[in-house]
């Protein structure tokens, strides 16, 4: 990766909530990201990072790009270095967004109408607090930063009063209907982030940083010395950037349970506490309690993979003999009724263990007979993923392919499942017929 | 304007409730009682009889007796509920044509919102006596747990009734919206609720007349019906052992247990033991055999201890979920009459480590909270607010059979989110958008509300293409979902429509069925 010069005096932070487990992959980059402070800048971990700077760079982009890393410091020049057009477009919206909140918003006074079941002043003051929509959660709500969690949560339900649809419930109130769904959504959304002591503390930060970092100017226009000063200013503050937010709720989406460590951990304990139960169950025999046991350990749990595989096997062994009965037999020896029970079993297990390759291979093998071939090749391609060289297994891929009349493709499986098997018999010989098929066919072309 | 009333349709009894002057009031029925048997029978000549009269002829006519239909609605034949109560209802539960469970007495089928519609019917009578007007729209409530179909269900037994159903709201949320009522100030409470058929708790946040749910859970599996059939079986044990006689095939005398136990159950609320005398039980050619049995408080306690604990575990994991601990919560209450069980009340004052709250009969809190929320509604003069939150995690099913929740459940509506996936194959043109509501992390473990597909996508290597799913929820619950491909703006969408285990021409054809039935009752 590229050195990206403009990135040598970003100062870099760990997300809230970030989680070291899912983002780092070797010691390496754990002792880089052990290095991520919230003041060293990006050059400085160039050089302490342990790993060559190329490798911190790329370690750092894909942080960045997960969301796990905020840029705290030195970014000023670069969101400049964005397109003017960008810039242009950013400056109105980031203008809204800071207008203090006692200022008076300008109307559309034709949007008043006296015919509806609500007075003109309580019109008059949706219509100003829907215009001042982008401005930040605390002037939404119209808490200070830093409040407390009580203050907000008041100033929450007050707002609730004034703007929850239900308050005007069979009022004949036209277009404020879908005005008060608007405003309800983005105060429960300030809500949500306010109340979360992580996220608030961002939003914090950012109340505090000054108005006038955030209007982008292009890098290039820029005289040198307003540069070195906008850089400065940098180095003091904390950027006003318009859009962590998302990120940082993708990150808090896609890690859900990993917010508050204490109650996670104590969900953790008690989610082992109900899986050795669920196994005492299971030793026991009592299949049905073990699985309803497991269920709830999942709930306490859901990243644990283990309970994931042992609710799997429970399943397997809940089905019973005559699954394993049925799963013994050669496919080539079952009846249709056979083979549609054995894959109805089959799909009833996979979601649990999604990438077994057995269970994909006999899924494969069922759909073929039964000529479902769309199926089949999916089930084969999952396969090939695990056992890329398995040549009986590009053989039946080659055998969908033509079934389903791509012959190029079928033709490819088959050299590939040779490559791996040079004595793949069924291979060679479907190779063999296709040419020759193919060669009839060039000869009937020709002659006709 | 006619007045709307708030309906708790329970799974044993059921009560209706009216806002007036500010004030909630529970209706009574022409008897006098403030809550209704939830049951529906038909007569040996053929009368149908709702509520009390069902309940009085009940131990002589066992087969065509319902109740406890509510454990039915929604669910599909094939359920492990409903496999529960074919084993131990005395009535006939047979395979409906859609796969649901629909109830044969007296020589004719009913599906179940039909029977739910019956005892609506029966409490929009009372309601309709006791304001001497037409009432036409209601709040019905149902519990936490209900997924979209038992709630769709219960709509269309409000439809079958000849009612509007303006919301169904949680049974917990409904009773901490008739405690939060003429309250001021800030308080968390928790809501045990112990009802006939089900398990519910929830934590609520109460300011100023805005009420927050913060966390429910519960178990649909368990009730106060399983205390009485607990004793049931220890009584069949007792018997079997003492005069070597099984009970389990005789309906009648199953009628009779259960009725006893359910008796002896409540009087050991109050009492510390007592007597279950039941003569004539059953005969062989010996002559007639006579069931006498004293129980004792310790001895029902040790019965039913695990089930008291297992609904701990609930509350347990909503105490989590809510973020608090157990003695951070302001004020408990304790809904559904199982909860005068003095045990019940020992262990969650000992575990919130505070008194509960008395100033509610349990019985009748929840349908007072569903007219509390017809008047927020509707009465302009009425200042509560409550904050509902949809009651099952949506989302949609992604590579592997797993389940990616866009929307966790408890969170309150109206709402938007959106979240970016992506392809899983090389080129891939189309992605199949499969919209799913329930708790389980493998999609095919929840129920499937709707899927449509999105086509039209650039080639590209898999695991490029930005694909935004979002997702909306309404004031009034509706669902609808939309799939974007961010570099080239293909767009697809759906709204989920919900649907009850009814189609609409056939609830139309019940309620014309009912109106015939009215008119030959008249002539």
């Amino acid at each position: 990766m590229a050195q990206v010069p403009e990135q040598n005096d970003w100062v870099l932070a760990l997300a809230p909530g970030c989680d070291a487990d899912l983002l780092v992959r070797s010691t390496a980059e754990g002792y880089l990201f052990s290095r991520i402070d919230g003041a060293t800048p990006w050059r400085l971990l160039r050089e302490i990072g342990g790993i060559p700077a190329e490798q911190v760079d790329a370690c750092l982009e894909r942080w960045l790009d997960d969301g796990a890393l905020d840029v705290v410091g030195g970014r000023a020049t670069t969101s400049g270095a964005s397109s003017g057009a960008d810039a242009e477009a950013d400056a109105p919206s980031v203008d809204a967004a800071e207008t203090p909140s006692n200022a008076p918003v300008a109307i559309d006074e034709s949007a008043l109408d006296d015919r509806l079941d609500i007075g003109l002043d309580v019109q008059r003051r949706i219509l100003e607090y829907e215009a001042s929509l982008g401005r930040s959660y605390h002037v939404l709500l119209g808490v200070q930063p830093g409040a407390s969690p009580k203050d907000v949560k008041k100033a929450y339900f007050k707002l609730s009063k004034e703007f929850h649809p239900d308050r005007y419930f069979r009022k004949e109130i036209g277009p404020y209907g879908d005005r008060l769904d608007r405003i309800f959504k983005k105060v429960l959304e300030a809500h949500e982030i306010l109340s979360d002591p992580e996220l608030c503390q961002v939003e914090n930060q950012l109340a505090a940083a000054p108005f006038e970092e955030a209007p982008a100017v292009d890098a290039a226009t820029v005289p040198e010395s307003a540069a070195t000063e906008s850089e400065e200013s940098a180095e003091r503050t904390k950027p006003a950037k318009p859009r962590p937010l998302t990120k940082l709720e993708r990150l808090k989406q896609r890690m859900p349970f990993k917010i508050d460590h204490a109650s996670l951990h104590a969900r953790r304990q008690r989610a082992d506490e109900i899986f050795r139960a669920s196994q005492a169950s299971q030793q026991a025999g009592r299949l049905h309690e073990a699985e309803a046991s497991i269920r709830i350990a999942i709930t306490f749990d859901p990243a644990r993979a283990e309970f994931k595989e042992a609710l799997g096997s429970l399943k397997i062994a809940a089905t019973g003999a005559r699954a394993a009965n049925l799963l013994a037999k050669p496919s080539e020896r079952m009846s249709d009724s056979e083979l549609f029970e054995a894959l109805r079993l089959i799909e009833e297990v996979l979601p649990y263990r999604p990438h077994d390759p057995e269970l994909n291979e006999r899924a494969g093998r069922i759909c073929l007979r039964l000529e479902k071939y769309d199926a089949a090749r999916e089930y084969i391609e999952t396969l090939l993923i695990r056992q890329p060289e398995s040549a009986s297994a590009h053989t039946m891929l080659g055998r969908i392919h033509k079934a389903l009349g791509d012959l190029d493709a079928a033709v490819r499986a088959f050299e590939t499942a040779l490559k791996f098997d040079e004595d793949d018999s069924e291979a060679r010989r479907s190779l063999a017929a296709m040419q020759i098929g193919a060669r009839d066919g060039a000869r009937g072309g020709s002659t006709s | 304007m006619s007045r709307v009333i708030g309906i708790d349709l329970g799974t044993t009894n059921s009560c209706v409730s009216v806002v007036e002057n500010g004030q909630s009031t529970v209706i009574p029925n022409s008897g006098g009682y403030k809550t209704t048997p939830s049951m529906f029978g038909i007569s040996q000549d053929g009368k149908r009889l709702v509520g009390h009269l069902a309940k009085r002829q009940a131990i002589t006519n066992a087969r065509n007796t319902i109740f406890a239909a509510k454990r039915l609605i929604g669910r599909r034949f094939d359920d492990p509920e409903v496999e529960k109560s074919i084993e131990l209802c005395p009535y006939e539960i047979v395979r409906g044509p859609n796969d649901d469970p629909r109830i044969k007495i007296g020589g004719k089928t009913f599906t179940c919102p039909e029977i739910s519609g019956i005892i609506l019917r029966e409490m929009k009578r009372v309601a309709e006596e006791y304001l001497s007007e037409t009432v036409q729209e209601a709040v019905i409530t149902v519990p936490a747990y209900f997924n979209d179909t038992q709630r769709q269900c219960t709509k269309d037994a409000g439809k079958i009734a000849g009612l509007e159903v303006l919301r169904i709201i949680n049974e917990p949320t409904a009773a901490a919206l008739s405690y939060g009522m003429n309250r001021q100030g800030d308080e968390r409470i928790a809501v045990y609720d112990l009802g006939g058929g089900t398990f519910d708790i929830s934590i609520l946040e109460m300011s100023d007349g805005v009420i927050e749910v913060l966390a429910t859970s519960g178990n649909t599996f368990l009730g106060g019906e399983d205390f009485d059939r607990r004793i049931v079986q220890h009584l069949i044990k007792w018997f079997e052992k003492t005069e070597g006689m099984d009970l389990r095939g005789d309906t009648m005398a199953l009628q009779r247990l259960k009725d006893a136990s359910e008796k002896a159950k409540c009087d050991l609320s109050m009492r510390d033991v007592v007597e279950i005398n039941l003569p004539f039980i059953a005969s062989d050619a010996e002559g007639p055999r006579h069931l006498n049995y004293e129980l004792t408080r310790e001895k029902l306690e040790s019965l039913v201890h695990d089930v008291v604990e297992g609904t701990l575990k609930s509350v347990e994991q909503c105490c989590v979920d809510a973020g608090l601990q157990a003695q951070e919560i302001d004020q408990v209450v304790l809904v559904g009459g199982q909860t005068r069980m003095p045990l019940v009340q020992k262990r969650v004052t000992e575990y919130f480590g505070k008194r509960t709250h008395k100033g509610v009969n349990p019985d009748e809190v929840v349908g007072l909270g569903a007219a509390v929320q017809a008047a927020a509604l509707l009465d302009s003069d009425n200042d509560m607010l409550l904050l509902d939150v949809t009651p099952l995690s949506l989302g949609i099913g992604t590579y592997g059979g797993h389940f990616a929740r866009l929307i966790e459940r408890n969170t309150t509506v109206p709402v938007s989110k959106g979240h970016i996936f992506t392809t899983t194959r090389d080129d891939q043109s189309a992605v199949k958008i499969r919209v799913l509501q329930g708790e389980s992390d493998m999609a095919a473990e929840n129920d499937l509300l709707g899927e449509f597909v999105l086509s039209g996508i650039r080639p590209a290597p898999k695991g490029e293409p930005e694909i935004e799913v979002s997702f909306d929820i309404d004031a009034n619950g509706i669902v609808s979902v939309s799939a974007r491909d961010l570099s080239t703006g293909t767009e697809q969408s759906i709204t989920v429509s919900s649907t009850g285990t009814l189609s609409d021409a056939e609830i139309d054809e019940i309620i014309e069925e009912h109106d015939r039935y009215e008119v030959q009752l008249k002539d």
